[in-house]
């Protein structure tokens, strides 16, 4: 976006994501994976994998692609490398999910697509942190910092996953047998709390602060925060490493990292709440309302496990612990950035080279947040309903709350195709003379 | 003559818009000085803020309505954030509108 240049690739990204999430959700409707199965079993690592690598991890890549060279305001190392980089991940993801459906016995023995895989997954990361690594490192501050930290713990995520795949295509040895049955936790917080949270919360900074115009926050206040979040990561997998090698208990790393990562949390808290406090623009648009609902339930994500380690549950309830952290923090807070990043991309792509020849529309003229509200909102009470019925054990009431939180996504993929289509601007300003309507799945720079 | 241009360019610069705020950049303050030279315009202006992607394309968008206008040989548009923008810079009216805090 440097000059005023888009990358032509985000809503491909997007759109590989959003039918992912929706593939995702089909699956729980199914009763494919947790809790219908054991929250161990191929069915669940599915669905697990269809969440954070096809919908989060692809949704996260093609926000970072647009955004990053925004943060340090230099151009992307490779532009070129993130075409091929979707075709490996997903293609990769497909052989992965494959490879779990073949362990789970619902296809032809075939354990060789987990490594295989794992390799084109790897590859295609590799891809994606080269380029993105290289340009945040060129102004390692503020929020490209958090994103050094994301992307060096989706390193760590990928490793554990590339030893877990060769480990259960029984190429992994014993030492890949031994990371294979203590190392789960650690590849979970390093993905989870490392490359999708760590990232999120930097990314975020800068979105809450550029479009509700509120000063950045205090560099020396957001490090603590990004210290605190990445020795939580680094305990983690360092320390877990150790543990294994050693063949000792990881209650100690994990309890730690868990006490960090809270630690992180509650001053991730401090600061946005700052940024809201100190924002010039009074009004929230929609996606900011959205947005306090997914940082009100990172709060319950800790609330939840605090309460959950106390009565000593954690482990029995991990299922419903991760629903909230992936579906209420996570996934609330992309979908409303989402609708708010394609509205302002589409604007710049179609109005911004005609601006100052013509008269254009607002990029709210783009939305109907009436609308799309109650899909949000359907959406987020769905989540919630989701979390707690899977806390009582009750599986049918579970997928009738994923039907709802279907509906609710459903309704938002159809905003966002209307944002793209100008569906909603008023005919005199939709296309005036000069401007070109967007693509769905490109832009057009 | 030179007033006359400077209100001329004034007026033009009404059709770029901040789309985030979706009000002219006149009146939101942005335009921070107009000079002109013969044929010549020079002018400052700002965005809300240093990192806001929209940058470029304001100041595109203000090269463009700019050198439409009858007369204007040159445009020279230079982007400072030197002071800062705050929403006291917009037209009061249109800031109560906005939702903007009266102080901020």
């Amino acid at each position: 976006m440097i000059g005023g240049s888009l990358f032509r690739w985000t809503m491909a990204y997007f759109a590989a994501a959003l039918a992912w999430l929706l593939v995702a959700l089909a699956l729980m409707l199914g009763g494919v994976g947790y809790p219908a199965a054991d929250i161990a079993s191929p069915d669940t690592l599915v669905l697990v994998h269809a969440v954070t690598i096809g919908w989060l991890s692809l949704a996260m890549c093609g926000a970072l692609f647009q955004f990053v060279p925004v943060l340090v305001a230099k151009p992307l190392f490779a532009e070129p490398w993130a075409l091929p980089a979707l075709g490996l991940l997903t293609s990769g993801l497909v052989c992965l999910l494959a490879g779990f459906l073949a362990l789970g016995g619902r296809l032809p023995l075939a354990l060789w697509l987990l490594p295989v895989g794992a390799v084109l997954l790897v590859t295609g990361f590799t891809l994606v942190v080269v380029d993105l690594g290289l340009t945040a490192w060129l102004r390692p501050t503020g929020p490209a910092s958090f994103v050094l930290v994301g992307l060096a713990s989706l390193c760590a995520t990928a490793a554990f996953g590339s030893i877990f795949a060769f480990a259960l295509a029984g190429w992994g040895g014993s030492a890949g047998e031994a990371v294979l049955a203590s190392g789960v936790p650690l590849h979970a917080i390093a993905g989870l709390g490392g490359w999708l949270t760590l990232t999120a919360m930097g990314v975020s900074y800068r979105l809450l602060s550029m479009f509700m115009l509120s000063p950045d926050v205090n560099e020396r206040q957001s490090r603590i925060t990004l210290a605190t979040g990445a020795l939580a990561i680094a305990v983690t997998v360092a320390g877990g490493a150790l543990a294994i090698g050693l063949a000792s208990g990881m209650s100690a790393v994990l309890l730690l990292a868990g006490v960090l990562g809270l630690v992180s949390a509650a001053l991730y808290g401090r600061d946005v709440a700052g940024i809201f406090r100190n924002r010039k623009r009074r009004q929230l648009e929609l996606n900011m309302r959205i947005a306090t609902l997914s940082f009100a339930s990172l709060a319950g994500v800790a609330v939840l496990g605090v309460a959950l380690i106390a009565v000593g549950e954690l482990a029995a309830q991990v299922g419903a612990f991760t629903f909230l952290a992936v579906f209420g923090w996570l996934s609330g807070l992309v979908l409303a950035k989402l609708y708010k990043i394609v509205a302002f991309l589409t604007w710049l792509e179609t109005y911004g080279p005609v601006m100052g020849r013509t008269p254009t529309p607002r990029v709210q003229d783009l939305v109907a947040e009436g609308r799309a509200t109650k899909w949000f909102v359907i959406y987020y009470v769905a989540v919630w309903a989701g979390t707690l019925t899977l806390l009582a054990g009750e599986p049918g009431a579970f997928r009738l709350a994923v039907a709802a939180m279907t509906l609710g996504v459903a309704g938002i993929i159809r905003e966002i195709v209307r944002i793209r289509r100008l569906a909603d601007v008023a005919h005199p300003l939709r296309l005036p003379g000069g401007a070109i309507a967007p693509h769905l799945l490109f832009a057009r720079n | 003559m030179t007033e006359a241009l400077v209100a001329r360019v004034r007026d033009a610069l009404r059709v770029v818009i901040d789309p985030e705020l979706g009000q002219n950049i006149v009146d939101l303050g942005f335009v921070y000085d107009i000079t002109t030279d013969g044929g010549e315009v020079h002018i400052t202006m700002t965005a809300t803020t240093p990192g806001c992607p929209a940058t470029g394309f304001l100041k595109d968008g203000v090269q463009a309505a700019v050198a439409k206008i009858p007369g204007v040989v040159a445009v020279d548009v230079a982007m400072t954030f030197e002071p800062p923008w705050t929403p006291s810079l917009i037209e009061p009216a249109i800031r109560a509108s906005l939702g903007f805090a009266a102080v901020n």
